[in-house]
């Protein structure tokens, strides 16, 4: 390349000869159709620190978005981006060629260049590489991956060249993969061909050697090697090979070696050598790297200049139309400067009539190299060298490939030859070698220097490269321009064909020697040499091309040189008749490898005609090609007698006329000769033709090759997205399957676009009815407007929710939710149906039971397992007198007297062991320490999983049912008292009327009438529950029996409601009184009158109750004499009762009764 | 009968009762003091009479009778319940006293009182 990259650190080093600083290997990995598969497998390999940057190219059909960033962003951890024009390169991070643009890197800084140029010139990785190769030298590393075509190899020569390290992608082994790979491979420049899962290892690897390298590698960039070493490495090189590199230059073969250790990660010179011997692939890699030559097109411009200025004209000068230049590009590799030849040539012809034929002989021994320069297909920057009017002129643009113009491409001949080992070309005007001798050894130097000096004309020019010189071929070549290397063979020296190399060095010094100053021989050997000579036989001595190399004394009368341009051709310079013999001897001798002898053949000599017979024989045993021709004189022709004179004048005139027929057909067969070479020489340019044709046949089907595989990569693509796609699909089905949430998918229509299993509980929904409008289709439920829902979800984006029922009872939320696509597009709604039955039974059940709780009358008091209070409802506030907030949190002592702690303590330990605790009654302490009667019921709380988290206490206040029991107690025993009492009264009453009337039947009429009293009192105490009776009632029950409804007795008094003690006292008493009344007083006769009186006063403190019963109008009063329980009972016995005192008068108007007693003892309570 | 003749203080408000009380105690030969229809006037005739033997109502208008019991205790002077209520109707440290249920007929008067007499000499 004309330019000099900054970051080469290889055969040049720098200026300095110091190494440039580390910086990170930029990995350029170039993939077509199979690449993204490749792409993921190698990045998931390759670890996120590995310090290196990828730029990957692909080739991408320009009309298309990528998906290649997503997809590969996928498979690593670095950050994947598409390269963006300027983008520097930074380590760890993964850049991607775009699509419709070209990729370059200028130093360590993205170039991205729009539009792509059109499919069929497009080689993507080449330019990108060759870029890479220009920018980074040794810090390039290329990979390239499956594809079709060869789009690649080229850069990978370019990354080869200036020192990277190369990879391609093995299909199997070691076998590159068809298509790019196995292209990259056969450049032979490839360092190593793997699969892709080990070339993660591999970059790593190199980066560690090259790390490691550097620090060993001294000063002017090259490894201390061995001669010994490098001796077996040549060896080596020739056995595999076939070429000998020994006689090249150490250094320069070194500088190689050294390259190709890196890529087989050598440490040692002996390491490489062992490593050599096991992998002849490796040989074959070494000899490429001896083969790396860089050319340009007028390279040296100034040296150009020079020879056009100071060897074309003289070579031009003398040429004729019928005469022909024929030049020889030695080491021609890839053809540049064959093609600034031919360019130069024909501008020095230009203008001149009658030009010349050109003919152009171009060799290298890198077959490669020929294989590009006949193709002759450049790229614009190759072409720097060529000035644009040249490259308009000469060139024709092939796409982005500049090819050489037909009338240039036709005067040349590429072909694979050694210059040092094959026979070269000759008669040549001009031979171009330009750094090959630098490479050589001085031996092989000037052995190829004898070549050149052979090939070339006298006065032929040589034009060697700027650091080659002619140290010892001063003899043969004059210099012309020193500076510029340009040489010319001097005139006068006999060109000589040097021995080639299988020839002994004997022989080669044999040459010298007999150049150098003849070893004297002594002066007999010298006169005897000369006697003898005119009696040898005249000779001549030939070439394997049968050119005479000697002649010796007394030849010429053999010679009969053919008009026209002098030549050393036998054929030639004999004599006509002797030349068909000749031919047929030489060639005899040759192919037999021994002498051959033609016999009799006439030949006038100095008018004499003399039979001659003609002897070859090889010299030397044949190997050298040299050969003897010796005439050997057989003395005059008989002279014809006279007798056949004429016979044998006849058959010497036919003779005469054969000879000449036969002289006739040599010439014409001479003349064929001449056309078929020219004839050869048409076909090969025929043949370069239809190559050329070839090629383009070739680049057609690279191109085809190119379409091909962006179709491959963009189906490659699609079959990822694809997969991605049915994989996510298959989720969603599923993910829709398993749930149960019923879901449907409507679009904007309205239309159904999916549902799940679960909805058709709720639609009437099958199968085909995906795509019609769900208005068409039942529901099960009663809805108003899915539509206008629908409608509103999609204008205002917000979610609808209704609640609605099934006819078979199950309850649904429904919620409407706008459907956004990923590119935030509202696409349609998604209603799901939540069934919510349960919940809402669930819900009113828990409604209901805390509802029970909250407005229950008992106290619901909830504890956790140690006895600390989580709830507490209204009723517990009222019975123990403590707020929610205030007992929440507090122990449940709180309400437990102290002396009954034990015993609750004891019935919690119970219930936490899950033994039943039975109801019981207890007492509860309220806030005011007041105590209070309960009924506790406690039953355990269990948590889901069966254990018991704590207790819930029902706690009823049972004060009234207390003091029911209490009352009904009491009751219980007053009853009992009273019966007793009243039993025992009915004794007394016996016992003392018996006692008053003996006689039975008076005993039982006074005692069934005081039993009556009594139960006449009891009656009336009944009817007001016993709690007391009205005097008056009282007085009236006992003097009814006697008044028989007639106006008889006046009651008169306040109202005193009489407990019943006294009443039952005060009712005997009356009774009695009203009894004697009967018998004796106011209710004995129709008139007389009872009055009964009584009045409440105050008087010593108290109130006192006065009462009085006065009799009028009944018979005369008597005392009785008799004083029976009457009298006890009315005199003694209320005094003695009501604590009072009482006075019974026998007045004359009437009986008088008068009590007084306090209140007190005869009022009942109110 | 057997034993001389007693004078039996009696507190009974009911006054049947108080009089069949009464004629017992009589048919019996004893002497009664009072009855005494009131706590407060049994109390007064305990301290202001001497007598053997008292028969107490327990449930003496309303009152308890327990304080008459008690003076009658610590001057030691014998006495016999009479209760309304069955052995339920004795409290606390008068459990256990001798004690009559009405009704009683007169037998049984008369053999509780000379079992407490003798239980007293």
């Amino acid at each position: 390349m004309a330019k000099t990259p900054a970051k080469r650190t290889n055969d040049q080093g720098n200026e300095n000869g110091e190494l440039a600083p580390p910086s990170p290997l930029i990995v350029g990995i170039g993939a077509s159709a199979g690449g993204l598969e490749a792409f993921k497998t190698f990045f998931s390999l390759m670890p996120t620190d590995s310090g290196m940057a990828f730029v990957l190219i692909q080739h991408l059909d320009p009309n298309r978005l990528s998906m290649l960033v997503d997809l590969l962003s996928a498979a690593t951890q670095m950050p994947v981006t598409e390269a963006k024009d300027g983008a520097q390169l930074i380590a760890n991070h993964v850049y991607v060629i775009p699509p419709d643009a070209t990729l370059t890197v200028e130093s360590d800084v993205l170039r991205v260049a729009r539009p792509a140029p059109p499919r069929e010139t497009r080689r993507p990785i080449d330019t990108f590489f060759v870029s890479l190769a220009a920018a980074q030298g040794d810090n390039a590393v290329c990979i390239i991956l499956s594809g079709g075509g060869s789009d690649g190899s080229i850069g990978l020569t370019a990354i080869k060249e200036h020192g990277g390290l190369t990879l391609a992608q093995a299909e199997f082994d070691s076998h590159a993969k068809l298509g790019m790979p196995s292209s990259a491979a056969a450049t032979g420049r490839v360092d190593d061909v793997l699969p892709v899962e080990q070339m993660p290892e591999k970059l790593l690897d190199y980066a560690r050697y090259l790390i490691a390298l550097r620090d060993r590698i001294g000063a002017g960039g090259v490894l201390a090697g061995d001669a010994d070493s490098l001796a077996k490495i040549c060896r080596i090189v020739r056995s595999v090979v076939g070429h000998d590199f020994s006689e090249y230059k150490d250094k320069t073969l070194m500088r190689r070696i050294q390259r190709r250790m890196q890529g087989a990660r050598a440490e040692t010179m002996d390491d490489y050598v062992n490593y050599l011997r096991k992998e002849p692939r490796e040989v074959r890699s070494l000899f490429q790297e001896f083969l790396i030559s860089v050319t340009d097109f007028f390279r040296d411009p100034e040296a150009f200049a020079a020879l056009v200025a100071q060897a074309l004209p003289q070579i031009v000068a003398d040429k004729g139309a019928n005469d022909k230049i024929r030049i020889w590009v030695s080491g021609c590799a890839t053809g540049e400067e064959v093609y600034s030849i031919a360019i130069l040539l024909k501008e020095q012809l230009a203008g001149k009539d009658g030009a010349p034929i050109l003919q152009i002989f171009a060799t290298d021994i890198d077959e490669e190299a020929i294989v590009h320069a006949r193709a002759g297909r450049y790229r614009l920057d190759q072409l720097e060298g060529v000035s644009p009017a040249r490259r308009e002129k000469w060139f024709v643009q092939d796409n982005d490939r500049w090819c050489p113009a037909k009338q240039l491409r036709e005067l040349c001949v590429f072909s694979v030859h050694n210059a040092i080992k094959d026979p070269p070309f000759s008669k040549l005007d001009l031979i171009v070698c330009r750094n090959l001798l630098i490479y050589l050894q001085p031996p092989a130097q000037d052995r190829l220097m004898g070549v050149f000096e052979y090939a070339l004309r006298p006065g032929g020019y040589l034009f060697l490269g700027l650091s080659e010189s002619l140290a010892r071929q001063n003899k043969t070549f004059s210099i012309v321009d020193k500076k510029n290397r340009i040489f010319r063979r001097r005139e006068n020296v006999l060109a000589s064909l040097p021995n080639l190399p299988y020839a002994t060095a004997k022989v080669a010094s044999g040459q010298i020697a007999a150049r150098s100053a003849a070893t004297p021989e002594d002066r007999l050997d010298i006169d005897t040499r000369r006697t003898m000579e005119r009696h040898f036989p005249a000779y001549i001595v030939v070439d394997a091309r049968n050119e005479v190399v000697r002649f010796s004394t007394h030849v010429a009368k053999y010679l009969g040189p053919s008009p026209g341009a002098a030549s050393l051709d036998l054929f030639a310079l004999l004599q006509r008749p002797l030349r068909p013999p000749a031919r047929a001897a030489l060639q005899k001798a040759v192919r037999g490898r021994q002498s051959a002898v033609q016999k009799n053949i006439s030949v006038e000599i100095d008018g004499a005609t003399h039979m001659i017979d003609l002897l070859a024989e090889p010299v030397g045993g044949g190997e050298s090609g040299f050969c003897v021709l010796a005439f050997l004189d057989r003395g005059l022709a008989p002279l014809a007698s006279a007798s056949s004179h004429e016979g044998v004048q006849d058959l010497e005139q036919e003779l005469a006329l054969t000879r000449e027929r036969l002289q006739a057909s040599v010439d014409e067969l001479e003349v064929n000769n001449e056309e078929m070479k020219s004839a050869n020489e048409e076909y090969q340019s025929v043949n370069e033709e239809l190559q050329s044709t070839n090629e383009e046949l070739e680049t057609s089907k690279e191109e085809m090759q190119s379409i091909n595989e962006e179709l491959q990569t963009v189906n490659a693509e699609l079959n990822a997205k694809n997969d991605t796609l049915l994989r996510l699909n298959s989720d969603l089905k599923n993910f829709l399957d398993s749930t149960e949430i019923a879901t449907l998918f409507l679009d904007s229509q309205l239309r159904v676009t999916n549902f799940t299993p679960a909805m058709t509980g709720l639609f009437h929904l099958r199968e085909s009815d995906y795509q019609r409008p769900v208005t068409e289709i039942a529901p099960r439920f009663e809805y108003g407007d899915l539509a206008h829902d629908v409608a509103e979800v999609l204008r205002t984006l917000m979610m609808v929710e209704r609640e609605v029922a099934t006819s078979a009872g199950r309850v649904f939320i429904m919620r409407i939710r706008p459907c956004r696509r990923l590119d935030n597009v509202i696409d349609g709604v998604v209603v799901t149906f939540l069934d919510v039955t349960d919940r809402k039974q669930l819900d009113a059940e828990r409604l209901l039971r805390s509802e029970m709780v909250v407005s229950s009358g008992d106290a619901i008091i909830g504890l956790d397992s140690k006895g600390v209070i989580l709830s507490w409802n209204a009723g517990a506030e009222a019975l123990c007198g403590y707020a929610n907030a205030h007992a929440t949190g507090r122990h449940v002592e709180l309400i437990v007297p102290a002396d009954l702690r034990s015993g609750e303590l004891d019935r919690r330990t119970r219930i936490n062991r899950g033994e039943r605790v039975e109801n019981y009654d207890t007492m509860g302490q309220r806030r005011d320490a007041g105590l209070v009667d309960v009924s506790v019921s406690i039953s355990p709380v269990k948590d889901g999983a069966g254990a018991i988290t704590g207790a819930s206490l029902i706690v009823r206040n049972i004060t009234e049912r207390v003091r029911a029991k209490e009352r009904q107690a009491l009751l219980l025993l007053e009853l009992n008292h009273r019966v007793k009492n009243t039993l025992a009264t009915v004794q007394s009453i016996a016992s003392q009327t018996l006692s008053d009337e003996p006689d039975p039947q008076a005993f039982r009429d006074a005692f069934q009438k005081r039993l009556a009293a009594l139960s006449r009192t009891h009656n009336l105490l009944s009817d007001g529950d016993w709690r007391g009776s009205p005097l008056h009632d009282v007085l009236l029950a006992e003097t009814a029996p006697y008044t028989n409804g007639a106006d008889r007795v006046a009651i008169e008094g306040p109202n005193v409601k009489l407990t019943p003690g006294a009443s039952l006292a005060l009712g005997m008493a009356f009774h009695e009184l009203a009894t004697n009344a009967a018998k004796y007083g106011g209710f004995s006769v129709p008139a007389g009158r009872v009055q009964v009186k009584w009045g409440v006063e105050n008087g010593g403190g108290e109130r006192r109750l006065h009462l009085e019963w006065r009799e009028s109008n009944g018979p005369a009063v008597t005392t009785p004499k008799r004083r029976g329980l009457g009298s006890r009972l009315i005199e003694r016995g209320l005094a003695h009762q009501l604590n009072g005192t009482a006075e019974l008068r026998f007045e004359s108007a009437g009986v008088r009764f008068i009590l007084e007693a306090p209140l007190a003892s005869i009022e009942a309570a109110p | 009968m057997t034993g001389r003749s007693l004078r039996i203080l009696v507190v009974e408000d009911e006054m049947m009762i108080a009089f069949f009380i009464e004629d017992c105690l009589d048919a019996l030969g004893h002497t009664i003091v009072g009855p005494a229809s009131r706590v407060a006037n049994a109390l007064q005739l305990v301290a202001t009479e001497s007598f053997d033997l008292a028969l107490l109502d327990i449930n003496v208008a309303g009152e308890e009778i327990y304080p008459v019991a008690h003076e009658l205790k610590s001057r030691g002077i014998p006495f016999v319940f009479l209760s309304g209520y069955g052995s339920r109707g004795l409290s606390g440290e008068w459990v256990g006293s001798p004690m009559l249920p009405k009704p009683f007929v007169a037998g049984d008067l008369e053999t509780r009182l000379q079992t407490v007499i003798t239980a007293a000499t």
